[in-house]
């Protein structure tokens, strides 16, 4: 898809995603002449063929990795494989991903260290999306790291989540 | 008013070459494949996954480079009948590192991906409902994946297990552009070849790939005891469906229990069982196949 700016008769660019909301992602374009912006709501049904086609709106900084597609959005995966460092490579075209690289920024600013998860935790994150899977966990690890929690198991999720008021 | 053609780009996210930059990945890693051949049958049940990691591990035996993909994303059997279930995959340099058969036969599934026997593909989703607008899209990008994130290195022959049904042929045309052919399983009854000959003809329609030949399994059973053979499905013409077609009929496998007591342990029925009429037939059809590649030479 491409976009005009029917004012200035100019195609508009990307300027960024926002966090998905109940599966729907929101892209916003900006025209360069006059700055107008405009929000595009894609639903549910929409976000998810973008995900099957393993593209990512604004483009990419990096190449995908090896098996992203099936390693980011396989319901239950086996927790044994590809558990080593994944091979990274860069895009020719030097394209960058907003909403990627908007939640990997997120956590860099987290502190290094956090609360240990327990197995039975762990297990259950991984059956959250994947989309918002990495912001529940920084989440529940703030709260873990608030209320003294050395270590994370179900029972301090099922209490984050109250305090979330989810 | 600029049109769609007139606007230069779609405004940054690059969509086409972020496509294409997977379709040059593809590429690349499959110019050290010689052939790829597509094993398929309209039909279910008619043995195709054991057929192909048959002729897979007899291609081994015979000295060749060998992998396999489990294109049956939904209902992958491949790996426990290749042996190789359970094993540990891994990142490598230049990608995922294939899980590799006793016969030295590298292989990728689905089912090297699922969390334990009773997991099925699911997909993360906000919803599962109307799954059907994405799913199949999906399951074509697990399978690029499959074909271009594999660290296949050099090899001969790189098989590819498809699911039953047609309807997969058309997007294996994308993905695989340079397919070295076909082989249609099929098994000697009416049902059965009613709808083989659906895939026969899709096959030569759309591929731009030959049929390289059908192979009839279950053929026939020969008694363990007396070696008297009898016919399994009486109903069916192989030979006729071949002649229909203008394609080689590759051989008849005769039906032996232990090539499903094998597929269930993950041995290799032919290398067990070389000398038996069924292992013989799948060295028979593995030759006539390298026979098939050698005389395009």
């Amino acid at each position: 898809m491409k976009f005009l700016c029917l004012e200035c008769n100019t195609a508009m660019e990307f300027k960024e995603t926002t966090t998905p909301d109940q599966g729907s992602l929101t892209a916003i374009f900006e025209c360069p002449d006059c700055f107008a912006e405009f929000a595009m709501h894609m639903n549910p049904w929409e976000t998810q063929m973008l995900k099957s086609l393993n593209v990512q709106l604004g483009g990419r900084s990096e190449a995908a990795q090896p098996m992203e597609m099936v390693q980011s959005f396989l319901s239950q995966k086996n927790p044994n494989n590809l558990t080593s460092e994944a091979p990274v490579g860069s895009t020719e075209d030097g394209g960058k991903c907003p909403f990627a690289s908007a939640v990997t920024e997120a956590f860099q600013e987290q502190e290094p260290t956090g609360p240990v998860w327990t197995p039975e935790a762990l297990e259950r994150l991984e059956r959250v999306p994947s989309f918002v899977r990495s912001m529940a966990k920084a989440s529940i690890e703030e709260f873990a790291r608030e209320n003294g929690h050395p270590e994370i198991t179900t029972e301090v999720m099922d209490t984050a989540r109250g305090n979330f008021g989810m | 008013m600029k049109t769609y053609k007139d606007l230069p780009a779609d405004g940054g996210s690059n969509i086409v070459g972020q496509v294409t930059q997977q379709v040059n990945r593809l590429q690349q890693r499959l110019a050290s494949v010689r052939h790829t051949v597509a094993i398929m049958s309209g039909k279910g049940g008619v043995g195709k996954s054991s057929v192909t990691a048959n002729l897979a591990s007899v291609l081994g035996l015979r000295g060749h480079n060998v992998g396999v993909i489990d294109a049956d994303i939904n209902g992958p059997s491949i790996a426990k009948m290749m042996g190789v279930r359970g094993q540990r995959i891994d990142y490598g340099d230049d990608g995922v590192k294939p899980a590799i058969s006793p016969l030295g036969v590298k292989v990728m599934s689905m089912d090297l991906f699922l969390k334990d026997d009773e997991t099925p593909v699911l997909w993360e989703s906000q919803t599962q409902k109307d799954a059907f607008t994405w799913r199949g899209t999906m399951e074509m990008s697990a399978l690029r994946e499959f074909l271009s994130d594999t660290e296949w290195g050099s090899l001969d022959y790189l098989l590819i297990d498809l699911p039953p049904g047609t309807d997969r042929l058309p997007n294996l045309v994308d993905l695989l552009p340079n397919l070295g052919g076909t082989v249609v399983v099929t098994i000697p009854s009416g049902v059965s070849q009613l709808v083989v000959k659906k895939s026969l003809t899709m096959a030569k329609k759309l591929l731009n790939a030959p049929v390289i030949g059908i192979v009839e399994n279950m053929a026939a059973y020969v008694c363990a005891d007396c070696g008297k053979t009898e016919e399994l499905f009486p109903s069916g013409n192989t030979e006729e469906m071949a002649s229909q077609f203008e394609v080689s009929l590759l051989g008849k496998i005769p039906f032996d229990p232990r090539i499903s007591i094998a597929a269930d342990e993950g041995s290799v029925f032919v290398d067990q069982y070389r000398d038996t009429p069924a292992g013989q037939t799948f060295f028979s059809i593995t030759d006539e196949i390298r026979m098939f590649f050698e005389s395009q030479i």
